[in-house]
């Protein structure tokens, strides 16, 4: 064969191929051209391709539920091994991958992204990223995901850079320093593309910085705009911040937002005001820490926020996932945003505006009586850290962390991993010095970890009802899959993934994988085959059903 | 004596947490150093990454010679993960009853083993030479350069920090002389005879991937093919018809392709 008729060949394939770009991708393992370029289109609309993955939490309202329902209720006990991709480098395994056309893209410790078969989890390539020994992170040299647009991936690095990367070689196509890595700047979040930007958040809420979220050109790499999460003392909310404490407020953004396209709002998380514990160096409410924001699409400004826990001193960082619903409340159709906080309160807004709609405590807590009318918390004077320590629940880790939520438009239900703990907070008096710690203070847990329990909780939105709970002993630092199949998948520290009734919170399947779980579940298809993936240790497997 | 070893020993941890610092000097540097750094290497390093430090595939010890190294970003860096090692690896660290000294003499070598550190003079203009590579010699066809050009050969973006004057100067000439396997090209016939070729990305006992002619990605499964072929040629062509003076601005440009600093 020519090599004319090999390339008129391949061109048919080729255009066969882009005509069924919403089928499952080709035949597993015979060597049909996979990966095709990820549009902006074809991002808003990712729910209409179950079989891919594009984004982070899936898809831009962040609910975590896959459309693929060939795993069902009847049938997920037969799940088996299919295969496993091992991480050359051992730390935390935060990763949530992409797969797109059956090129699944994995990101690994410290700050590396590698490309695999989706079918077998054979690797195509690696790109290692150059990290200097000076490193500031504060919980591990982790990683949780890239972002795709049209052929370049966009992925945080712990220096504080974001770099795009070519989807199908692995070349470095440009790197921007996002902040200065010495000053205890760090990048571990999955960006989140809008449009032609790559937007992407900061970390470094223990360092003393100054928070901000970031669009980027996606060609390019050059910022467009910067917003910060502590306005600056021209702005009448910067008085929400005693004296300069402002400057080093921390406010990070270290977990991956969400998009309404018909909005055409931004929403993103805020972290801890700094010094964590201690809040008599920065009297007020310390806005914009601890709060959602919602930015416009295009400018960044912002358009509305809601501080979940004003004047923190618990560490208590508002990095979930904006999960976007549409749901009935009190009779009315509402535009809502979904958020089970860290404080352990869970919220339901309206996210056209930000107005308060629902608020009800999901996991113990000691620290305040309920909310108020407008979703403030009414305090109880005596839980702020003290020097001989105070006993609050929940933990400075939360009631909740970073892990994703799901939310089944099928069952109407938000599926949580919560935790009913409690700890004893100290505080500290602290100079701040750049690329330091700057924390006030510390925990320290009162009882051995056996004493505690997490649960995969489900929550009415329309009225922060529990309707179910599925308990973990001793501990759940995993995010939570939801399916078409009315599955919820999730996994637990000692290491067992495992599947859950989404109706009734039934168990109906676990495996014991050994390493600790500290990612969230995703699932895809190739060639009409759906697959499960979970890292555990630093190992991510897949699952599927016999073929 | 035990008051003599005590002090000793409280005198190498103070200058060890001192050279140890981020900002610290190489006080070891010299040409005596590194042939002093060769010997410490060859008895204590080389087992695990190979006599010439280029790596050991059989043992996974990396290859030292590139200039980067996984774990450290600088002098300091090295100094640290060669005294102590790294956990949870096969890196232990060097012979506790090494001097310090002898730690910085390996750097010192490892050092003088990159091309990184070899600051050629350039034979011609790389102003020329880049012109040649975008225009004439069309080598962005295949290769990129700072995010530009094609996928079908090697990244060129820092080729001058890994490959030497006289290297640039083969790999022009006799590009089939030494083909990283990465860049080998595999013909698979498939079960209904057509045929596809690809680079090869990755192989291993079951299955392949490699990258089409059209930079498309593939993936197969050695049961579910006919026949494959690796042809362990370049599929680069021999710049045979460059002037002298042609090679010497290319390799010129080339050898200023680094890490931006």
């Amino acid at each position: 064969m020519t090599l004319t008729r090999v390339t008129t060949l391949l061109a048919v394939i080729a255009s066969v191929h882009l005509t069924l770009a919403q089928e499952p991708a080709s035949v597993a393992g015979a060597g049909m051209p996979l990966f095709s370029p990820v549009t902006w289109e074809r991002l808003v609309n990712a729910a209409d391709e179950p079989h891919n993955w594009l984004m982070y939490s899936g898809t831009f309202n962040s609910q975590r539920f896959s459309r693929l329902d060939q795993i069902d209720t009847s049938n997920v006990a037969g799940l088996k091994l299919v295969w496993a991709h091992h991480i050359p480098q051992l730390d935390r395994n935060e990763t949530t991958p992409l797969v797109v056309d059956g090129v699944m893209f994995i990101t690994e410790s410290p700050s590396n992204v590698t490309a695999v078969d989706a079918a077998s989890g054979r690797p195509y390539w690696r790109y290692e990223h150059e990290l200097p020994d000076d490193l500031r992170i504060c919980c591990g040299r982790n990683n949780r995901g890239v972002a795709i647009l049209n052929e370049t991936l966009y992925m945080s690095t712990l220096d504080a850079q974001i770099v795009g990367v070519d989807a199908r070689s692995g070349s470095l196509l440009w790197n921007t320093e996002v902040a200065d890595h010495r000053e205890g700047y760090s990048k571990t979040a999955a960006p989140l593309i809008v449009k032609d930007k790559v937007i992407t958040g900061i970390a470094g809420g223990e360092f003393g910085i100054r928070g901000f979220l970031d669009a980027y050109d996606a060609k390019t790499g050059t910022r467009e705009w910067r917003t910060y999460t502590i306005p600056g003392p021209d702005h009448p909310d910067n008085r929400s911040w005693a004296g300069d404490s402002w400057r080093t407020g921390g406010s990070p953004t270290w977990i991956t937002g969400s998009y309404d396209p018909e909005l055409d709002l931004i929403y993103w998380g805020t972290g801890n005001p700094g010094p964590d514990y201690n809040g008599d160096v920065r009297g007020g409410d310390n806005l914009y820490a601890d709060s959602v924001i919602a930015l416009d699409g295009d400018s960044g400004e912002m358009s509305w926020y809601f501080q979940f826990t004003p004047h923190d001193v618990h560490d208590w960082d508002a990095i979930q996932i904006p999960v976007l619903a549409d749901i009935e409340v009190d009779g009315a159709s509402r535009k809502a945003m979904l958020w089970a906080n860290r404080n352990a309160f869970y919220y339901t807004l309206d996210r056209e505006t930000g107005e308060f709609l629902v608020g009800k405590p999901f996991a113990r807590q000691t620290w305040a009586e309920g909310l108020d009318e407008n979703g403030r918390p009414i305090r109880r004077p005596d839980t702020f850290p003290s020097t001989e320590g105070t006993l609050v629940a929940p933990t400075a880790g939360g009631a909740t962390n970073w892990w994703s939520p799901a939310f089944s438009p099928h069952t109407g239900l938000l599926y949580v991993n919560a935790f009913d703990g409690e700890a004893k907070f100290f505080i500290r008096d602290e100079d701040y010095t750049a690329g330091d710690r700057f924390t006030g203070g510390g925990t320290d847990a009162p009882l051995p970890i056996d004493n505690y329990v997490s649960a995969i909780r489900a929550i009415d939105p329309a009225t922060g009802d529990i309707r179910w709970e599925f308990p973990i002993k001793a501990r759940s630092r995993a995010g939570v899959l939801a399916t078409a199949g009315d599955l919820v998948f999730s996994g637990s520290v000692d290491g067992y993934l495992y599947a859950l009734d989404a109706t009734t919170g039934e168990e109906l399947w676990h495996i014991a994988l050994g390493g600790r779980m500290n990612a969230s579940p995703m699932t895809y298809a190739v060639d009409g085959r759906q697959y499960v993936t979970m890292p555990s240790g630093n190992v991510v497997y897949t699952f599927a059903l016999d073929n | 004596m035990l008051p003599i070893v005590a002090t000793l020993l409280l005198g190498l941890t103070l200058w060890g947490a001192r050279v140890g610092a981020q900002e610290a000097e190489n006080p070891f540097s010299g040409r005596v150093d590194a042939r002093m750094g060769q010997r410490h290497y060859e008895a204590q390093c080389s087992n695990c990454h190979g006599l010439t430090a280029t790596g050991n595939p059989e043992s996974g010890g990396p290859d030292l010679t590139t200039g980067r190294f996984r774990t450290a970003s600088s002098n300091a860096g090295l100094f640290r993960v060669i005294r102590e090692g790294i956990r949870g690896t096969a890196m232990i660290g060097i012979n506790r009853d090494s001097p310090d000294q002898a730690v910085w003499q390996v750097i010192t070598y490892l050092n003088s083993l990159s091309p990184a550190n070899i600051r050629a003079e350039l034979p011609g203009s790389a102003t020329a030479g880049q012109q040649l590579f975008q225009g004439k010699g069309d080598c962005v066809r295949c290769h990129i350069v700072s995010g530009e050009g094609g996928r079908l050969g090697p990244d060129l973006s820092e080729v001058g920090e890994r490959r030497l004057l006289t290297e640039l100067r083969s790999d022009l000439s006799a590009p089939n002389a030494e083909v990283d396997p990465r860049w080998w090209t595999v013909a698979v016939t498939r079960e209904d005879g057509s045929v596809v070729r690809g680079l090869r990305m990755h192989e291993d006992s079951f299955s392949f991937r490699l990258m089409d002619e059209q930079e498309r990605l593939r993936s197969f499964s050695k049961s579910q093919i006919r026949s494959f072929e690796r042809d362990k040629s370049s599929t680069m062509p021999a710049y045979a018809s460059l002037t002298t003076q042609e090679e010497n601005d290319l390799v010129s440009y080339l050898l200023t392709l680094r890490r931006k600093p």
